[in-house]
């Protein structure tokens, strides 16, 4: 019996060691593997099919007796694919990952360390720098940053000039667009959907505000400070028409916004796609301008995006990098930033379309939300921002229902 | 009946004489049958329940469920879940509602089903055949027409209302949200799940009627008898069996409602959340799942469920007694 519990426990201890750290396998002997499971985010369309047939036959250049596979994962069922994953072991090969997941992603012990395989790779250099740091824990990296999307402001171009209104510059101005375009044009000026963390939180970051900060080993919440209730209180107060409360962008105002039933609403450059799906012939009359600032300026966006990582239950790490290798270089990045309208996180490539040129310059002020494996839980499973600021837009005291919400930020982004 | 009692003193006597029966053979055949049936409900019902219990006591997340061993809490869990005034939100809401859309569902389907008898064979078939379609239809679908159906922009329900005379329902329809707060959510989803649920009753008060002799109604409109009283005095009960097993059904269905309401009012309107879609978005809301609580609140909510269903069966048991 002894034996036995002495076994067990070496075995123990050899697959606990193994876990953590060097994940057996790589070291250059590894099989040939005869399909590569890559999972994608999203419905996938047929020009991203089509971008991803490309990228499978540059790939098989170099690994011809290796079938990629793909697998599209709709967004709204991402953390539950990734529980079956992790809890049967049939996880992809290579996937991509929402950027504000990696952090629960590498605290759950799902990521292949792929610090060497990155240091290797001359790419690695052109990353965005803090966009990688979301990728990394104590020293080593789980993911690349594929591309990401900021948000600014759509609004109907005609509108604003038949009413004399210059795109605005601070939230006063914006105030007064948005009130203008109500009393001439009969419809909500701006759309201000209450399920939008990212949108919100460039109000706050925009008055100086925060939502929690970094001191020492805790995250502490900063919900509770005057600039994020003004700006919280600001965001609620922006449209009363109370027709997107409890609603997200894609549910309410983009919708509304292609069809002429609302003048402005927050969203990204990959949204142009969309809205010329609803509204084919208005492409000419919407235009973007960027989030002001309180006081004026840009404010700060969050950088949405998505990440490319190695699941680690593969066994075949180094093709599956070379994998991530070819579909993030030069000419995929470019390919994939101009079909899918979302900024490459490459710095060697940028839009082609001019329409779009505005985000480049967005995109030069982004912030992160708090690098924290709670942050998931905070924003999906939670919806703290969303919830708090449905209550505000119906009625509920801002100072009061930010102290709570900051309450929960204390919580949760301390897992 | 009678002949049965001797049956029922019998054993004492047997007992006390203590010596076998001569002719007792034990019988596997039944079992037999009945046996892949049992082990098909264990592996898909027992079983995940069982665990469902283990689980809230445990704490578990995406580490636990790659094979990591999961660290037991005691009843860490349920203090978390029952301190949480949240919790109490969605009991009274998963409560509220299934008290009305049970009522609801109950009187409307009994007027379709004493409608149904009253109609003639071909238009019976017809109309019942019509409402069928409702009970068919999956509810992540009514839950989807049932959002168009409400919807702010080119919703059907807040054009018409908005069309009608502003001193009949008041005025500024057109961008009414229906989502956004717990009342008008669940009046939507109730009328949703209620048009759902109704057909299932209906055709079983149907069927019912069918097996009640005429003769009964006969003699009650020879009697004068008004349509009040002719259903309170024979139809009632009469069906009472099958209103009672459709009630008790309707309760676990409403109590239980999710896919609708996921629909309807989304992970983003946590007010309007009922118990079971609190579990869900503890156990599967986000990438870093809670699986331990999302399964104290499923607990909680078949506890709940066990003891209807446990009144149920003594009510039924007391039936048979008294016939």
């Amino acid at each position: 019996m002894k034996y036995i519990k002495m076994a067990a426990a070496a075995a123990a201890i050899a697959l606990a060691a193994s876990a953590c750290g060097g994940d057996g396998g790589d070291g250059g002997n590894e099989k040939v593997p005869a399909e590569l499971e890559v999972w994608m985010m999203g419905e996938g369309t047929p020009e991203q099919t089509k971008f991803l047939d490309d990228v499978e036959t540059e790939f098989k250049k170099d690994h011809p007796e290796t079938d990629v596979k793909i697998k599209y994962v709709p967004w709204p069922q991402v953390a539950t694919q990734f529980q079956k994953a992790a809890a049967s072991g049939e996880g992809p090969d290579v996937t991509e990952l929402g950027n504000t997941d990696v952090q629960s992603h590498i605290e759950q012990g799902n990521l292949a360390d792929i610090t060497d395989l990155l240091g290797d790779w001359a790419d690695g250099k052109t990353l965005n720098k803090t966009a990688l740091e979301n990728d990394q824990a104590d020293g080593k990296t789980y993911a690349v940053p594929w591309y990401g999307g900021v948000r600014g402001v759509w609004y109907r171009q005609d509108w604003f000039k038949e009413l004399d209104i210059a795109t605005p510059k601070n939230w006063a101005e914006l105030t007064a667009a948005a009130k203008k375009v109500e009393d001439e044009k009969d419809v909500p000026g701006i759309g201000v959907a209450s399920d939008h963390t990212n949108a919100i939180i460039s109000f706050i970051w925009g008055n100086g505000g925060e939502v929690a900060v970094k001191e020492g080993e805790k995250w502490t919440g900063k919900l509770d400070q005057p600039q994020a209730i003004e700006a919280a209180e600001y965001y609620a107060g922006l449209d009363d028409s109370g027709k997107y409360v409890g609603k997200n962008e894609l549910e309410g105002p983009q919708r509304d916004f292609a069809l002429g039933k609302v003048g402005m609403y927050f969203d990204g450059s990959w949204a142009l796609k969309q809205l010329k799906e609803i509204s084919p012939d208005d492409a000419d009359k919407w235009a973007v301008f960027p989030i002001p600032a309180k006081s004026g300026g840009n404010a700060p966006v969050m950088a949405g995006g998505s990440d490319v990582a190695v699941w680690r239950d593969t066994t075949n790490k180094k093709v599956s990098f070379d994998y991530i290798k070819v579909l993030n270089n030069a000419k995929n990045a470019k390919a994939w930033a101009d079909y899918s309208g979302f900024s490459s996180m490459r710095s060697d490539v940028s839009f082609s379309d001019p329409k779009l040129a505005i985000f480049t310059d967005i995109a030069k002020n982004t912030k992160f939300p708090p690098m924290t494996a709670g942050w998931a839980e905070f924003e999906q499973a939670k919806k703290v921002l969303p919830n708090t600021l449905k209550a505000i837009m119906q009625g509920g005291d801002a100072a009061a229902e930010m102290k709570k919400a900051n309450e929960q930020a204390n919580t949760l982004l301390n897992p | 009946m009678l002949d049965t009692a001797p049956a029922v003193r019998k054993p004492p006597g047997r007992r006390t004489a203590g010596r076998p029966r001569p002719r007792r053979r034990p019988r596997f055949g039944p079992y037999l049958l009945i046996a892949p049936t049992v082990v098909v409900i264990a592996v898909l019902m027992f079983w995940p329940m069982i665990q469902i219990g283990i689980m809230s006591f445990q704490k578990v997340g995406t580490r636990q469920l790659r094979g990591e061993p999961a660290e037991s809490v005691g009843l860490e869990n349920f203090k978390d879940i029952l301190g949480d005034p949240f919790f109490w939100t969605t009991f009274k809401h998963t409560v509220l509602f299934a008290v009305v859309a049970v009522s609801l569902t109950m009187v409307i389907g009994t007027l379709v089903g004493l409608l149904l008898n009253k109609l003639g064979k071909r238009m019976s078939n017809l109309v019942a055949g019509g409402v069928m379609v409702a009970w068919a239809t999956p509810p992540i679908t009514a839950a989807i027409i049932f959002t168009w159906l409400f919807g702010t922009t080119g919703g059907l329900v807040n054009w018409t209302l908005d069309l009608l005379p502003d001193f009949l329902v008041g005025g500024d329809w057109l961008g009414y949200n229906w989502f956004a707060k717990p009342l008008p959510t669940y009046t939507v989803l109730t009328i949703c799940v209620v048009w759902q649920a109704c057909p299932f009753v209906a055709v079983s008060v149907l069927a019912g009627l069918k097996s009640v002799p005429s003769e009964l109604y006969e003699a009650a409109r020879v009697d004068g008898s008004g349509p009040w009283r002719t259903f309170w005095s024979i139809t009632y009960p009469m069906l009472k069996p099958i209103f009672l097993v459709v009630l008790v059904m309707s309760i676990i269905w409403d109590f239980k409602v999710f896919t609708q309401l996921f629909i309807m009012a989304g992970m983003a309107n946590r007010d309007a959340f009922n118990l079971s879609l609190y579990a869900y978005s503890e156990a599967f809301g986000s990438m870093n799942p809670k699986l331990g609580d999302g399964s104290a609140i499923a607990l909680v909510l078949t506890l709940i469920l066990l003891i209807v269903t446990a009144l149920y069966v003594r009510v039924m048991v007391r039936q048979g007694e008294t016939r």
